[in-house]
């Protein structure tokens, strides 16, 4: 048994672990409470981009109505080939040896781990967009998940407490205060966004690495950052090749994907329910 | 011995009457439920996903055995109607069944690519919502360490609801593939889009080698 530095017992450090997660479980009941006696102001309100499948407008209008201009089509067309050969070259390689290695329930453990590192700046921006409820699920998510699912790897919080992941991005808190989307964009290395939402993924990535632990220099935070991409992507492996061998011109089907995706995750009318 | 017959084929008549005004009530008074429908159907799909064998077989009897299945709850014209949108109504007869024939010999192939990588996944039926003829049934495609939303959005047609759009985590095939077909149309017109189909259909045909 090693040496703890505080000099307590093993089961006093477990009575005190159950007592923290106690009071965490019930500081996030608490807040999913309050907020639901505060109303929900933005939840019960349609997102004006949603999509009603059943009815047929949405089928007879032309798909603009989910989508921005591509003004700058050649530069983005340009990148999404660069991507593409980064993705095939490198990115399924490494990710097919790595989940050749790494057996899939450790690597969902993985993937767990790094979203649950999401969730406090998921839970600000549901604040700042007035979805009071949700802040107060996304911080319990974060409580239960890092205390009881073990710093994340594992997520009792949607498996035994009911609390599916929810959806929140700053790129998302900006539309919501109005700001338009600019024009679509291809970022190199990250693949389909739009100008605002490639800021507010900025925004995000900025604010989780105030508290993260592999921001100290560059190559740590290029480590974390590739490690995540790897593990993700070993998790998804040969959707991005199914995808691209069924359309006819794999630019326009990943620019309607990313605006059809985007439009589901931005409609919070039924998954808060 | 005449009269005999009579009575007896009266009594079958009237019993056969009976059967149609109680079948026919029952039918009236039980709108089918698309989930209830939906479920033996995808239940076929995987089943015959995983169908010892059909793994080694040639890319064309793969293709074969999963356009037999989903056939039966598929309604390939409404699909290939609502992917042309407005474009439909300028396409002649012939052209909508040309069209209707080539955009389901894509769609197989849909299914074929699920053929390596189906290893029993389940599928959950989550939600239901029934608008007059049109139903959305919300499944979760539950995987080791993922779960993907899929929506079957259905049409009533006698009875039957048949898929006419399929939504993968908000991504509708039908809007998706509308797009690229508004853009190809645009472009070399419909001429171009049939041979840009039956070039994408000989790739699949082919197949390509994913490992």
């Amino acid at each position: 048994m090693m040496n703890n530095p505080l000099g307590c017992t093993e089961r006093q450090i477990r009575r005190l672990c159950l007592l923290f997660a106690m009071t965490a479980m019930m500081f996030s009941g608490h807040l999913v409470a309050a907020a639901e006696l505060s109303g929900e102001v933005a939840s019960s309100e349609k997102f004006a981009g949603a999509v009603d499948f059943l009815s047929d407008e949405s089928y007879e209008k032309p798909t603009s109505d989910v989508q921005v201009s591509d003004p700058i089509e050649p530069f983005n067309r340009a990148v999404f080939t660069v991507n593409d050969k980064f993705y095939i070259w490198m990115l399924e390689p490494v990710s097919k040896g790595y989940s050749k290695i790494v057996p899939a329930d450790i690597r969902g453990c993985i993937g767990n781990f790094f979203y649950n590192l999401g969730e406090p700046v998921r839970s600000v921006n549901c604040l700042l967009q007035g979805r009071f409820r949700d802040a107060g699920k996304t911080l319990g998510r974060f409580f239960i998940n890092s205390i009881c699912g073990v710093f994340g790897l594992a997520d009792p919080a949607g498996d035994e407490f009911e609390i599916p992941p929810i959806y929140a991005s700053f790129g998302e808190t900006l539309s919501v205060w109005g700001v338009g989307d600019g024009f679509y964009l291809v970022v190199p290395l990250l693949g389909p966004s739009t100008l605002r939402d490639f800021s507010g993924t900025v925004v995000d990535g900025v604010a989780s690495a105030t508290y993260t632990p592999w921001n100290d220099d560059t190559l740590t935070t290029a480590t974390a950052q590739g490690a995540k991409t790897v593990n993700r992507t070993s998790l998804h492996l040969g959707e991005y090749v199914e995808i691209k061998s069924m359309s006819f011109d794999s630019y326009v089907a990943f620019r309607n994907g990313y605006y059809q995706m985007r439009s589901k995750q931005y409609d919070h009318s039924t998954s808060s329910k | 011995m005449q009269r005999n017959i009579s009575i007896a084929s009266f009594f079958q008549v009237s019993l056969v009457s009976l059967l149609l005004v109680v079948g026919s009530h029952a039918a009236v008074a039980a709108s089918p439920d698309p989930t209830e429908q939906i479920r033996p159907f995808l239940a076929k799909v995987t089943a015959t996903l995983a169908e010892p064998g059909l793994k080694s077989k040639s890319r064309q009897e793969q293709s074969d055995r999963m356009i037999s299945v989903i056939r039966e709850r598929f309604d390939f014209r409404e699909m290939s109607k609502r992917v042309l949108g407005q474009q439909w109504r300028n396409l002649s007869d012939k052209e909508q069944s040309e069209f209707e024939d080539l955009f389901t010999q894509l769609l197989q192939y849909v299914y074929v690519d699920k053929i390596d990588d189906y290893s029993g996944q389940q599928i959950q039926y989550t939600l239901q919502r029934v608008k007059a003829d049109r139903a959305e049934v919300q499944t979760l495609l539950v995987d080791k360490n993922k779960s993907i939303p899929v929506f079957y959005i259905m049409i009533l047609r006698n009875d039957q609801w048949m898929i006419y759009d399929v939504v993968v985590e908000g991504v509708s095939l039908v809007r998706n593939y509308m797009e690229q077909f508004n853009e190809i149309l645009r472009k070399d017109g419909y001429a171009g889009l049939v041979k840009q189909l039956k070039n994408k259909i000989t790739e699949l045909e082919k197949g390509f080698n994913k490992s």
